[in-house]
């Protein structure tokens, strides 16, 4: 399987904050969701790949270039969260803008996807709620035969009525083996829906890398008493965590660890979870 | 490039609109009160104030992030900023002739002389200003560009005066006005020159988040 988009080392020091060596990979026809709590440095792993910021080291290889040329990026679709145009302009108008800006835009699919999402042409940006402007943004990123979108946040503060459509949209999107998908969000539920690999950073180092499945199916929290705790083999634990009377550790296989210990009680772990034990755990 | 400029005339378009019609009423109302070309040392500096209006509404909207993630130089983004202030500029320049035409064609006395001396004032005042708040308002804070850009206008009316006495250490100005002021648009474009490749070779490291 070929990567869409290869981070490798990628570093950045800021007077409070380094994003180090940063490595991950999206392969093509995949959906990977880059988690981690705020400042954590996913934006600005975002916003390196995106050539917003410079990198200090490392190589970012995006649609098969590392050079983030006009024509590569003629095929990245870009939604950040918020607004994203200016809002003096109507929909109809920013397609005017943008059929000057993107070789390959496609005015149907954009007027199309307007229709779907019942966005009004002629109504200034202004006047659109946070989903619908989120949609046109969407919209946008579609509009122009992208294969590579990358994501930041952007469904963070929209209803579940309208993630939901965005996420089949993006579901719908991979549906093509060459197109896929980088996004950063910290709504776990969602990357939990459509995500095929889960990136962990925190602090600005990659904590994981692993396939949803592998994260869902395997990984697993045993909840015990401290006498328990203590009659653990300490290199199965990740991580742990003690709330109240009751001592929560993560850890990688959920049935070794189940037959190992047969009087705990392992449970799968969800991606919050998973993320609360690593940022709040002790190891 | 023709994409975001497209993009800055929409957003401008009222703005121009206004500014064009005031200046086609002031051109007409001066002319009882001074010669009507006298406009033109105003005409292409009121007439910019939508770049900078324009540079806000980037920075409010975030479009300045979101349009480094297309497929646009940071050279063609200041570039287009750069051009679209030269374009409003001869807009107002040529906006203020108007009045001069229609009052000569009706007798008043408007001269060449004048319409050469008041338009280099006028030009090079404005390249000035542009040459300093441009890059300015790209290289610090982009909410505060109109301020920066009143500021600079009158920095560059010292800057002129600066010049003119430069020049009258080996040229008198007084017997020679015309040449004098020709000298000065002359270093303003220089200057405007400059001042585009300074910005755009800041713009091109600078991080936009």
């Amino acid at each position: 399987m070929t990567n869409a988009l290869a981070v490798s080392g990628l570093t950045k020091t800021y007077q409070d904050f380094i994003l180090d060596h940063v490595s991950f990979t999206v392969p093509n026809g995949s959906i990977v969701g880059l988690i981690g709590e705020n400042g954590a440095g996913k934006s600005t792993t975002l916003n390196a790949i995106l050539g917003l910021i410079q990198k200090e080291d490392g190589i970012v290889s995006i649609l098969g270039s590392q050079e983030l040329s006009r024509d590569t990026k003629e095929y990245i679709g870009v939604v950040f969260d918020g607004s994203n145009y200016p809002e003096i302009l109507s929909p109809r108008k920013l397609n005017r803008v943008m059929k000057n800006i993107y070789k390959s835009w496609d005015e149907q699919v954009y007027f199309r996807l307007l229709k779907e999402f019942s966005l009004p042409p002629d109504k200034q940006i202004r006047q659109f709620s946070k989903g619908m402007k989120m949609k046109l943004a969407i919209s946008v990123a579609f509009s122009h035969h992208s294969r590579m979108l990358i994501l930041d946040e952007a469904t963070s503060g929209l209803d579940p009525v309208v993630r939901d459509d965005i996420l089949d949209m993006l579901l719908h999107f991979v549906q093509e083996e060459d197109h896929s998908i980088l996004m950063s969000s910290h709504i776990t539920s969602d990357l939990e829906k459509i995500a095929d690999f889960i990136v962990f950073i925190h602090e600005g180092k990659v904590i994981f890398e692993k396939s949803k499945e592998e994260l869902s199916g395997q990984y697993g929290i045993i909840k015990c008493g401290a006498a328990q705790f203590d009659a653990l083999d300490k290199s199965d634990i990740i991580t742990y965590r003690k709330i109240d009377c009751e001592w929560q550790i993560l850890v990688s296989n959920r049935e070794r660890m189940q037959k190992k210990y047969p009087e705990a009680l392992v449970v799968p772990a969800t991606l919050d979870e998973i993320m609360l034990l690593y940022v709040k755990g002790e190891k | 490039m023709k994409g975001i400029l497209v993009k800055d005339l929409y957003i401008a378009r009222s703005n121009i609109l206004v500014t064009v019609v005031s200046l086609i009423v002031l051109g007409f109302g001066l002319s009882f009160l001074l010669e009507t070309s006298a406009l033109l040392v105003l005409a292409p500096a009121a007439s910019t104030t939508a770049v900078f209006i324009s540079i806000t509404g980037d920075a409010a909207s975030k479009w300045n992030k979101n349009v480094i993630t297309m497929p646009v130089s940071r050279n063609q983004i200041i570039g287009e900023k750069f051009l679209f202030y030269i374009l409003l500029a001869v807009l107002g320049t040529v906006t203020a002739l108007v009045p001069c035409a229609v009052l000569a064609c009706f007798g008043a006395d408007v001269t060449l002389y004048a319409l050469c001396l008041y338009g280099s004032i006028g030009i090079s005042a404005t390249l000035l200003a542009g040459g300093i708040s441009l890059p300015c308002a790209y290289l610090s804070d982009p909410e505060k560009s109109q301020i920066v850009f009143m500021m600079s206008f009158m920095a560059s009316t010292g800057i002129i005066t600066g010049l003119v006495l430069f020049i009258n250490l080996f040229l008198p100005v007084k017997e020679n006005i015309l040449p004098a002021f020709h000298i000065v648009l002359a270093i303003s474009v220089i200057c405007f020159l400059v001042s585009y490749r300074i910005a755009v070779r800041v713009y091109r490291k600078r991080d936009i988040s």
